[in-house]
């Protein structure tokens, strides 16, 4: 098992290595100066060029990705163009309102996901399967954002029940944090909610046909005990690749939340850099969300053990 | 079993919405400004928003008033020497940095030499000073080598640069190296440790600031904190700002859109007040480098081709109140205010633009037009000036792009096929273009100036003379000549003077009208 965990972890390193040099290449072709955005309007073009050389923009970008990357390995990503500050802290100011925002979402989403999937399978081919099936396609076909500004005006501005957008940090109460996350991880659980449903339901058919089911029903086991201790646990195995899988559409989804909602996390932070040309920062934080799904896909495979003891790695 | 975590759900979910946010008794205070909080050096940058953040951290030693006088701010007051050579300026007592030391006449040199290596009116002001001394602890010595007129209203001056008073041990630091500790000696203090950049800045109030005991009045006067903290949020989505606004989620916003407007209609939260000191006008800016507006003539029956009411129309729609139309190069309902010739920019003439484009011996070279998409001001901008341009007989190459772009492409001096350019939209506020030493249109400077190169020996000569004299009478004469020059010159043309349309929380009370927004004496209503 350390072996396989060890092997996982070496194979991710070329992977960094590729995602390092597009990264870095990709931001640095996209046009736009960060000194001119820094400069402002108004700046003098005397100004522009002090801040270029000051920001060592003058250099050749080769020499800038060597500089970059043998410091992003002793974990000093640099400091931000914009703000001066370094990329680190950026991240680690950030950390908590997205970590916040993606776990209440992974339990909203469990809470609604399951529950659907496992009627949808049970009551399979009746009008309440359709309907649940029909939810999941619409869903996932609405993009977030839209589903984001639907809650808002109906929660926030007519209703006036929940803020418009923000975060409220969970060191100033628990209850102010949960209210500030409440529509932004609902808007986000409903589209994730849709993806793990179907995938529950189709889990579930695939196992409710099999002879330890049929076994079960011939023993006179209630229908509930069959589909939640027989049923799903064998369906574990692809519900939870797809939610660590759907992690990262999740990681995707929150970039989008956040700044529909205003919420000052890694996903605000990535789409305000990435305007801003703020190389550092964008570097940065992709390095970061790689090194998350990387780790993701790490436990998501060792968690197949738990559910399938064929799996030991 | 079920009944009960349904209950529990139900009572979460209540919580939820019902709930209070974590209940203290702190008086806060929530902005909303243009711009976000990236840096706590108004030295090092013009950013209006850091400018804004400036005022609560840093105190001036002079401030301007609102009838546009100089009056001291820091200081108890000045003496000037009969021939006008030495300024004696003297320090309030009682003055505190928030890191608890006094206020010295050495921290006030050293702020003002930072400030002076980096502000225009600065240099101007330390290239004619002999000395900058510090005779005491809270005496300071200003000795000119000639009278120069300008000297309060550089040291009183309200926008960026704005000579803010830090402590000389961060003063020594570089202007191009941004300080990064902000001790300042205002009524408020920055909390550095909840400062997010692209989310919030903190301040809280600074127990040891000593007001004025004059009224406040625009920048000058007494500056009371009647808050215990203030929040600048950074929210890019203005619509999103309007609806916090009017959840009572946050105070005030420094400039909500046109568009946006009637959103505030039946509220009783909050309600827009309008201020024709703080709006950023519009402006075509013309590059004398490359063809076709490397020829005057050209540039003028650019002039002609373009009015302001269908710019303003389009950027404003009904808003009527945002803007006034004004071909004044200093802004209107300002002491410099002049209508000398005006006439190719009020009254648009398509005949005599096509008479002066054949006279010139227009080509058909296309003039390049950088359709800036992502700022509203600008997109609706554009969408007007190219059937205006075509119409008038110009050729127009349009292309779409974004604000980063054009703000990367508009320091070239290459021609348009190597990445340079012809004409680009930008704003400059009220503050700025209503002063002859501050407006950049009529600086002259050619290939050392703004963007655009315009160049006149001219008008760089109107300008030292209008530095030199004090005489009121002869600096509106002054001011109206380099108009006159300006307008046959073309580094511009003038689309419209805009106001803008703040928000505000309807109970507060007590704001100051500026061209710059203030936050001390304002207050929460009984």
């Amino acid at each position: 098992m350390l072996n396989y965990i060890a092997g996982r972890i070496a194979s991710a390193i070329p992977i960094l290595l590729l995602v390092a040099i597009f990264i870095f290449s990709l931001v640095n072709v996209t046009p736009g100066d960060p000194a001119v955005l820094i400069a402002g309007d108004n700046a003098t073009p005397a100004q522009v060029e002090a801040i270029r050389e000051r920001l060592r923009l003058d250099e050749p970008l080769p020499v800038r990705f060597f500089v970059w990357a043998g410091n992003a390995v002793r974990l000093d990503l640099g400091e931000s163009i914009y703000s001066s500050q370094p990329v680190t802290r950026l991240i680690a100011q950030r950390l908590e309102p997205t970590f916040v925002l993606a776990t209440v979402t992974l339990i909203l989403t469990i809470l609604i996901a399951l529950p659907l999937g496992v009627v949808a399978a049970w009551k399979s081919n009746t009008w309440i399967d359709r309907s649940i099936m029909a939810f999941a396609v619409l869903g996932f076909s609405v993009p977030v954002f839209v589903i984001g500004y639907l809650l808002v005006y109906v929660f926030s501005v007519r209703l006036k029940w929940l803020p418009v957008q923000g975060y409220s940090p969970l060191a100033d109460g628990v209850l102010g944090t949960l209210r500030s996350v409440a529509l932004p991880s609902l808007a986000l659980a409903l589209v994730f909610a849709a993806l793990i449903a179907r995938v529950t339901r189709a889990a579930l058919l695939e196992v409710l046909s099999e002879n330890h089911i049929r076994t079960a029903r011939a023993k006179g086991l209630s229908t509930w005990r069959i589909l939640v201790i027989h049923a799903l646990k064998n369906a574990g195995v692809p519900v939870i690749t797809v939610i660590g899988i759907g992690f990262a559409t999740l990681i995707g989804g929150v970039v989008v939340t956040e700044s529909v909602f205003n919420i000052p996390g890694i996903g605000r932070l990535t789409v305000d850099a990435i305007t801003r040309r703020d190389y550092p920062v964008v570097q940065g934080v992709i390095l970061f969300f790689s090194v998350l799904l990387i780790v993701i896909n790490i436990l998501v495979d060792l968690s197949y053990a738990l559910f399938d003891p064929r799996v030991k790695g | 079993m079920r009944v009960r975590s349904l209950a529990a759900v139900a009572l979460a979910a209540a919580l939820v919405l019902g709930g209070s946010v974590g209940a203290n008794a702190e008086s806060v205070l929530r902005l909303r400004m243009n711009g976000d909080i990236n840096s706590v050096d108004p030295i090092a940058t013009t950013n209006f928003t850091i400018r804004n953040s400036a005022y609560l951290i840093y105190d001036t030693l002079f401030a301007l008033d609102a009838n546009y006088q100089v009056q001291p701010q820091m200081a108890e007051g000045y003496t000037l020497s009969d021939d006008q050579l030495t300024y004696t300026i003297t320090l309030r007592d009682g003055l505190r940095f928030h890191d608890g030391s006094p206020v010295t006449a050495t921290d006030v040199v050293a702020s003002l030499e930072r400030w002076g290596k980096v502000d225009g009116l600065g240099k101007i002001l330390f290239s004619k000073a002999a000395s900058l001394t510090a005779a005491d602890d809270k005496t300071v010595v200003l000795q000119m080598n000639e009278p120069w007129g300008q000297v309060l209203p550089a040291l009183g001056k309200i926008s960026s640069n704005v000579p803010f008073i830090m402590p000389a041990r961060l003063a020594a630091q570089d202007p191009s190296d941004p300080v990064k500790e902000p001790i300042g000696s205002g009524p408020y203090k920055m909390v550095v440790d909840e400062w997010v950049p692209g989310s919030v800045a903190v301040y809280e109030k600074f127990a040891d600031y000593v007001p004025r005991p004059e009224p406040a009045s625009m920048a000058a006067g007494g500056k009371v904190a009647n808050f215990d903290r203030v929040e600048i949020r950074y929210i890019p989505d203005s619509a999103q700002a309007v609806d916090a606004l009017l959840n009572g989620e946050i105070d005030w916003i420094e400039d909500v859109g046109a568009d946006l407007l009637p959103l505030f209609d039946g509220s009783d939260t909050a309600h827009i007040q309008v201020s024709p000191q703080a709006g950023n006008s519009l402006q075509l800016v013309v590059n004398h480098l490359n063809p076709p507006f490397d020829n005057p003539k050209i540039r003028q029956a650019l002039q002609l081709a373009l009015e302001q009411p269908p710019f303003m129309q389009a950027i404003f729609g009904e808003q009527t109140q945002l803007y006034q139309i004004c071909a004044a190069v200093f802004f209107c309902g300002t002491p410099f205010e002049s209508d000398i010739n005006t006439d190719r920019i009020l009254h648009r003439d398509v005949d005599q633009a096509k008479a002066l484009l054949a006279e010139a011996g227009y080509d058909g070279t296309p003039v390049f037009l950088p359709h800036v998409t992502d700022i509203p001001f600008h997109d609706h901008a554009y969408s007007v000036l190219k059937p205006m341009l075509e119409e008038a007989g110009f050729k127009v190459d349009e292309q779409m792009t974004d604000w980063a772009s054009v703000s990367t492409r508009r320091a070239s001096k290459e021609p348009v096929d190597k990445g340079g350019w012809n004409v680009f939209f930008t704003g400059w506020g009220f503050v700025d273009q209503s002063n002859p030493m501050t407006n950049v249109y009529v600086a002259g400077q050619g290939l050392n100036g703004w963007f655009g190169w315009a160049d006149s020996p001219e008008l760089r000569d109107l300008r030292v003379k209008f530095a030199e004299t004090t005489d009121p009478g002869e600096q509106k004469q002054l001011a109206e000549d380099m108009q006159r020059v300006a307008y046959d010159l073309v580094p511009f043309v003038p689309l419209g003077q805009a106001s803008i349309a703040q928000g505000v929380a309807s109970n507060l009370e007590g704001f100051i009208e500026s061209p710059v927004p203030f936050f001390w004496n304002v207050k929460r209503k009984d």
